[in-house]
């Protein structure tokens, strides 16, 4: 890679973490090149230099042209098969293409890492070059004239396309990437013609493990490089490098390190190929089973926009959206695994009753949700508007959420204050992680401000529950920044405690009437990130068991305990409640909403063999994903 | 009226009562009758619903009804790739699947701009004309079944029986052929086909003799045959007649002669023509088709060249067994075919060929991806339906019988 090639990183950089080995090439400081091209140094006679030779005579006629002036000033315009394209100066083939229509294929580039130009596979024809260019590379020039569809420009493509399957494995059927492989596409696309390969494949690393998250399998690598400028180039941890020379060059870690970054994820998604592979998602759902929603993070503070995977009722993975003000095309590893808790270990019925105090196999009746709001109620009206009463909320729940439960908390339960709950603090690092490990902190105090109410922090709660101050306890979400168990057997204390549960945990078996809520993924919704943004979010399947979502809930205690509240849906609450809050009032719920398919209509899958609902693969085959 | 008060003696009935001419002949009181023939009815191939209104035995009104067979077909080719539409064609005419296989693919191959190896083209002329003898030995042996005659009914299903057992050996399946893919064939003639199918047509010429000896002297049979069912020319072309039902009425107009597809241009056959119009003349379309098969039956076997039976082409057809399970390359154009479709380019295609009862139209639209965007067809069966009011109005029911067989109408296609 020339250093010429190493333009880019648009915003990207960030300070390499401590301890980090720097990545500024030692080219950029190295010395001028002793032996400049001779035309150099004819053009640029030194200033300094006293001579006696009279002014050079200007270039006789016959030399290269003179560029034409621009057509579009500021702009550079040049005809791509046929098409004209009006781009900014500096912008590369595949862009400037891209904007006009017109597909150049590629795998080693990346519009947010540096060009490296090796898989060439986009070499087209330009009218200003003998040989066919690199699309990736090149920047355009006035009056350029393009064309990608010539035979020698096939030919160039099938080439490549042959040559980077010599020595792939036969494996799509039990490949991760099968049906968002780019090269299952292109070779549909620019190949589709059979083997010519006599003898054997070349044999590498079938699984190596590099690192916590990360699997390569050395012998589907293409060696694009587009892992190892990411690693250099976004969290600025080189981890890895490209090692060995020909057919057994081979993409690793240096020896005796691992890929351990929190970022190393990123490197799966945009690997082109099967290579770099998910440990968590490996062998666990084939992607065209998969339909994706978006949908927001809800790892930490920063809201990175995300894809939610899932089938049934089951998330998959996360896989990050394009956000240019947030997180670009990248999220953090923790981040991307933090999906497990919509899984995993549900609360997924409602029950009255502390479940800590029943012996562990006792059979609790069953009882539906209109009973529970009932029981929640009852066991609230006559402590409602009294001091014995607090309430915890969580910064992981919704705009929704919190408006309808803090208005509920104001309105019909009548407190003033309202505990912060939610998950504890954590690291964070150099990129895109934030020390707050709950996507809403920032919507909770917008709101509570919106509605008059006091935030008290969590760690009052507890001496007041100790001191018997407080009798009773309704929770907004079960999680708790500090200890978990201590605070659940100060919850043992409390007469009445109706905890609305994603998860079950030592605190919700205290809870006296415990109503199951649901996650983010199962209902619209909206989140503050930790910067103000107001961010959408989709539904991306219906509530597991009997969860509700929160608002929900709050909806049908209230009703019973005299309220008017009669929301049908995420986007009412929003519309009826969120007027109250100066920085709300103005976020358009509507037009915010991410599309969730790639055009409008019905895009079926090939099958529907996993017996759901009518599906759809909304945004096509996730081919370019990362992107 | 004035007031009876008045004038009491000018209203007494036994002496002031005129009776009128028309009042002389005593009529027998009778009220017209609707009936519903079918949807489960004997004569009602398939399930459709006729309402008849008559009077005396005189049809006034009859309203054909489809729609028991509905399968939203059209519909359901637009959630699956154009390979997996195959096995819902096999359902329009399922007397002639396989015709209606060829006619969709030969559709997708023109949109796609694709020519077919020669020998695939022999082989869908040779299957495509035992599912044309198919279809008409069919019609003909319900026609004499529903007007009476049970032997020959048994003469032409025993002929028919051999074609199928021809069918089975090619395709695998008696009805539901799904036999071809897009490109060409999914397999060869099977070893010692030809002379079987030769020997059958042997026999079915000997069955034939045997069918029109029994009909065509039959003095029961012609005279319900001859002068039913009338349609002029005009008329038929009108309402879209095409097929035998036209033909029949004296248009000479035969897809396979106005527009030759595969090689039917190489082969010699004639195209029989009728004069009347009535449902002699479908017959007698019918009995001459079967013949003129044969005939291009055998001249496609004697000419049947060798060579591919599929274009390789691993876009459009899926690459042998031992290249998926051995090479990348193959397991790759395996997967995309199979999971995404074949990458039909954009673009729209009307195309048709001639089936057993008419034109088989396909109006296909894609959108390049893998899926057809829009499937329409159309089928023979549904204008000659449309006509049935027109042509059985004013006659006799059991002039209805002959005419609903002649028009051979198929529930299958007509009502997708």
């Amino acid at each position: 890679m020339s250093e010429n090639d190493t333009k880019k990183p648009t915003g990207d950089a960030q300070p390499p973490p401590p301890g980090a080995p720097t990545n500024s090439p030692a080219a950029k400081i190295g010395p001028e090149p002793s032996n400049p091209p001779a035309g150099a140094k004819a053009d640029n006679p030194p200033v300094a230099h006293s001579s006696t030779t009279p002014p050079k005579p200007p270039a006789p006629a016959g030399g290269p042209p003179k560029p034409p002036p621009p057509k579009n000033p500021g702009f550079v315009t040049c005809t791509i098969d046929g098409r004209e394209a009006v781009v900014k100066p500096g912008t590369n083939m595949i862009a400037a293409a891209d904007s006009v229509g017109v597909e150049i294929p590629y795998y080693c580039y990346h519009p947010r890492l540096s060009i490296a130009a090796n898989c060439r596979i986009c070499l087209i024809e330009a009218s200003n070059a003998p040989k066919l260019v690199p699309a990736c590379q090149t920047p355009l020039a006035e009056g350029q004239v393009i064309k990608t569809t010539t035979p020698k420009v096939k030919e160039q493509q099938r080439a490549v396309m042959e040559f980077l399957l010599l020595n792939h494995p036969v494996d799509c059927a039990i490949c991760d990437q099968a049906g968002e492989c780019k090269l299952q596409d292109y070779y549909m696309k620019y190949d589709y013609r059979p083997s010519r390969l006599e003898g054997g494949k070349v044999l590498k690393h079938k699984r190596k493990v590099l690192g916590p998250q990360v699997v390569l399998d050395q012998e589907r690598c293409i060696l694009c490089t587009r892992c190892v400028r990411f690693m250099n180039e976004v969290p600025q941890e080189p981890q890895l490098g490209v090692f060995g020379r020909g057919s057994h060059e081979r993409i690793d870690v240096f020896p005796g390190s691992e890929l351990s970054s929190n970022y190393s994820l990123n490197t799966v998604d945009i690997c082109p190929v099967g290579a770099l592979l998910n440990r968590d998602f490996r062998f666990r759902a084939r992607a065209w089973f998969l339909s994706a929603t978006p949908s927001v993070c809800t790892g930490c503070s920063r809201g990175c926009n995300i894809y939610t995977d899932w089938m049934s009722q089951d998330t998959y993975r996360y896989r990050p959206r394009e956000n240019e003000e947030i997180n670009k095309s990248w999220m953090c590893d923790q981040g991307r695994l933090s999906y497990k808790y919509l899984n995993l270990n549900r609360v997924l019925s409602a029950s009255v009753g502390r479940r800590a105090t029943q012996p562990p196999n006792v059979v609790r009746p069953e009882i539906t949700r209109a009973e529970a709001a009932k029981a929640a109620a009852s066991q609230l009206q006559p402590l409602a508007g009294t001091t014995q009463l607090a309430v915890l909320a969580s910064p992981l729940l919704s705009n929704e959420d919190l408006l309808a439960g803090l208005s509920f908390a104001k309105g019909t339960l009548g407190v003033k204050e309202v505990y912060v709950g939610g998950r504890p603090q954590g690291a964070a690092d150099h990129y895109l992680m934030t020390e707050d490990k709950n996507p809403n902190r920032k919507g909770l105090e917008l709101i509570a401000k919106g509605l008059g109410l006091t935030l008290k922090a969590f760690e009052e709660l507890t001496p007041a529950l100790k001191s018997g101050k407080v009798k009773a306890l309704v929770a907004l979400g079960t999680e708790v920044p500090g200890d978990a168990e201590a605070f659940a057997q100060a919850a043992a204390s409390t007469e009445v405690f109706v905890a609305l549960a994603i998860n079950e945990s030592p605190l919700s078996a205290q809870a006296t009437v415990l109503l199951p809520a649901s996650a983010h993924v199962e209902d619209d919704g909206s989140f503050v990130q930790k910067d103000g943004i107001v961010q959408r979010f989709r539904k991306a399947y219906p509530s597991k068991g009997d969860t509700a979502p929160t608002w929900r809930w709050v909806a049908e205690i209230s009703k019973v305990m005299g309220g008017a509240a009669a929301w049908s849906s995420a986007r009412e609450v929003f519309r009826e409640l969120a007027a109250q809050v100066p920085e709300l009032a103005s976020f358009h719920w509507e037009q915010a909403t991410p599309p969730d398919r790639e055009r409008p209509g019905i895009n079926p899958l090939p099958t529907g063999a996993d017996g759901r609902p009518p599906g759809y693969r909304e945004f096509g085959t996730p081919r370019v994903r990362g992107i | 009226m004035s007031d009876p008060s008045k004038q009491p003696e000018a209203l007494n009935p036994d002496t002031d009562a005129y009776a009128h001419e028309s009042e002389l002949e005593t009529h027998l009181q009778t009220k017209r009758m609707y009936i519903n023939m079918g949807p489960s009815h004997p004569a009602m191939h398939g399930t459709v619903r006729m309402k008849v209104e008559l009077d005396g035995e005189t049809i006034v009104k009859a309203d054909p009804e489809i729609g028991f067979l509905h399968r939203g077909f059209q519909k359901s080719c637009e959630n699956v790739t154009w390979t997996q539409c195959l096995p819902y064609t096999d359902r329009l005419n399922y007397n002639s699947a396989m015709m209606n296989n060829f006619g969709f693919l030969n559709a997708v191959e023109k949109l796609i701009g694709l020519e077919i190896p020669e020998r695939a083209q022999y082989i869908r002329v040779i299957a495509s004309e035992l599912h044309r003898m198919h279809d008409h030995l069919t019609c003909v042996g319900a026609t004499a079944l529903e007007l009476g005659g049970f032997a020959p009914f048994l003469y032409a299903i025993e002929g028919r029986e051999l074609l199928m057992d021809r069918v089975t050996e090619l395709t695998g399946a008696r009805l539901t052929t799904s036999y071809g893919r897009v490109g060409g064939l999914n397999r060869d003639l099977p070893e010692g086909w030809i002379p079987k199918t030769i020997k059958s047509l042997d026999k079915i010429q000997d069955l034939m003799v045997e069918v029109k000896g029994l009909l065509m002297a039959n003095r029961i049979f012609v005279d319900r045959m001859k002068g039913t069912g009338l349609l002029s020319a005009e008329d038929a072309i009108d309402f879209g007649f095409t097929g035998p039902c036209l033909r029949a009425a004296g248009v000479d107009y035969d897809v396979r002669k106005a527009k030759p597809y595969w090689v039917y241009g190489q082969l010699d056959f004639d195209v029989p023509v009728g004069e009347h119009g009535d449902n002699y003349d479908r017959y007698i379309m019918r009995l001459e088709e079967l013949e003129q098969s044969d005939r291009i039956i055998r001249q496609a076997l004697q000419k049947l060249p060798g060579g591919p039976i599929i274009v390789d082409d691993w876009r459009i057809a899926l690459p042998p067994k031992p290249e998926v399970y051995g090479t990348i390359e193959g397991v790759m154009s395996h997967f995309k075919l199979v999971m995404e479709g074949i990458p039909v380019p954009p673009g729209e295609v009307y195309d048709s060929t001639e089936a057993a009862n008419g034109e088989l139209g396909w109006y296909l639209v894609s959108d390049g991806r893998g899926r057809p965007y829009k499937v329409h067809v159309r089928a023979p069966g549904f204008p000659i339906l449309s006509a049935i009011p027109q042509i059985i109005e004013g006659k006799m029911l059991a002039d209805l019988i002959p005419t609903f067989d002649m028009i051979n109408m198929i529930g299958g296609e007509v009502e997708q």
